[in-house]
């Protein structure tokens, strides 16, 4: 009897282990980790960079279409291509972690600042440009198009390498962490280049 | 002392016969209630991994390839979820909706743009609907909407990418929310209704294409 008990147990635990199993993939997709709440660093990061990156590949955009000069095309390219890579996978947490894409907190109060962008005008994180510099944008053309969108650009890496240090700071993820940190080192060494390409355009930065 | 002898043998011998056939039913009893405990847990498994897979794939099933029929059901939190089929062909020709605002449907291949984008006419519901493809909510308004609730709302759209706003003079409410399958009415522009279907509609998961864009699209 002592055999019959054993194996009933047994089965028992199995069963409730399936189940358990079961219930854990079918709720939340196969993580085994912690999920993140919706107001860490890593859920705000994830957000808030998102939307930071979207104007980066927007911007990019409109610069290939307003020169034919082949290295500020290629270099728009290659910010459009990896920052709409990056806000995939941002996104992609997010839904992991079943977490709204959008809060009613003012962005980067997640890292304590809160009210550090005007939101005015479409520039809804430091170093995002306004509606009005992107439709200037739009309208000029060659050189003079070129020199805009490095300086656009180059304000935009410094606000996005200020709130990717703070996801560096704060963040919990490993993966996330470490894409913060990969933000950082690229942006700065862009902004170094694009000082060059401002200087052989007779230009500088903005500020 | 020999017959006895003989019979305590014959005694040993026939309990020890009982006992060996005990122990082998014991162990065919064992080895049922094993084979038996093993067939349930694979039933188990297999009946479980059957069932979750097509409750995954029941949420997954929808009609893609008509222009849209069904009708609204309306949620415990107020929120409309249309149960039918909804259209996603891109058309030249003018679409006439089943609801107003459309929440789905067959539609222009421009989508309006919707990145926090304020109109203040009208737009074209069959480049609208094809913003609500790309996961944003559409906040809409006719003439009883008060003045104060518009400049409101527009301020949060601004603020909020993947969301466009404009009115829409023969809708039945004074304010709505709509997104893909899905829509609500909402009191004023501080209802924390509005705050809750941003959070859940703003590329959310009833986005039929997750990650296509709400800029370069159409703009008034």
């Amino acid at each position: 009897m002592k055999q019959v008990g054993w194996i009933a147990g047994t089965s028992a635990a199995v069963l409730v282990a399936a189940g358990a199993i079961t219930y854990a993939v079918a709720e939340d997709g196969g993580s085994d980790s912690a999920v993140p709440s919706a107001g860490s660093a890593d859920a705000g990061f994830a957000r808030d960079m998102a939307v930071h990156h979207q104007q980066a590949v927007e911007m990019s955009y409109i610069v290939r279409d307003r020169t034919k000069n082949e290295e500020v095309r290629r270099l728009a390219y290659d910010i459009a291509q990896t920052q709409a890579n990056q806000r995939g996978m941002l996104l992609g947490w997010l839904d992991l972690w079943d977490l709204p894409k959008t809060t009613s907190d003012a962005p980067m109060t997640w890292m304590g600042m809160g009210d550090m962008a005007s939101g005015k005008d479409g520039s809804l994180m430091p170093g995002m440009a306004t509606n009005t510099d992107l439709k200037k944008l739009n309208t000029l053309s060659g050189k003079q198009a070129e020199i805009l969108y490095l300086q656009l650009m180059t304000s935009h890496h410094q606000g996005g390498i200020h709130m990717a240090e703070g996801c560096v700071q704060k963040c919990t993820v490993g993966v996330e962490k470490n894409l913060a940190q990969g933000m950082v080192d690229a942006q700065q060494s862009e902004i170094k280049l694009m000082a060059d390409m401002l200087k052989a355009r007779g230009a500088t930065a903005r500020n | 002392m020999g017959s006895a002898k003989n019979s305590t043998s014959a005694q040993r011998k026939a309990r020890i016969e009982e006992m060996r056939r005990a122990e082998a039913s014991r162990e065919r009893r064992n080895r049922i209630l094993t084979i038996g405990a093993s067939v349930v847990v694979v039933v188990g498994l297999v009946v479980g991994g059957v069932v979750l897979i097509q409750s995954q794939s029941d949420k997954d099933s929808s009609a893609s390839d008509s222009k849209g029929s069904g009708h609204f059901v309306t949620g415990k939190d107020g929120v409309k979820t249309w149960k039918g089929t909804l259209g996603r062909t891109h058309v030249a020709k003018t679409v006439k909706y089943p609801m107003e605002p459309p929440v789905g449907g067959d539609h222009n291949q421009v989508w309006m743009n919707c990145n926090g984008d304020v109109y203040t006419k009208a737009i074209n519901n069959m480049n609208a609907v094809h913003s609500l493809e790309h996961g944003a909510v559409w906040v809409t308004y006719n003439s009883k909407a008060s003045d104060a609730d518009v400049k409101a709302l527009a301020e949060k759209v601004k603020k909020t990418p993947y969301t466009l706003m404009s009115p829409v003079e023969d809708q039945k409410d004074p304010i709505m929310l709509s997104a893909w399958a899905h829509q609500r009415t909402v009191k004023s522009a501080s209802d924390p209704d509005v705050a809750k279907f941003f959070e859940s509609y703003v590329q959310g998961k009833q986005t039929p294409e997750p990650g296509a864009a709400c800029t370069n699209g159409l703009s008034q």
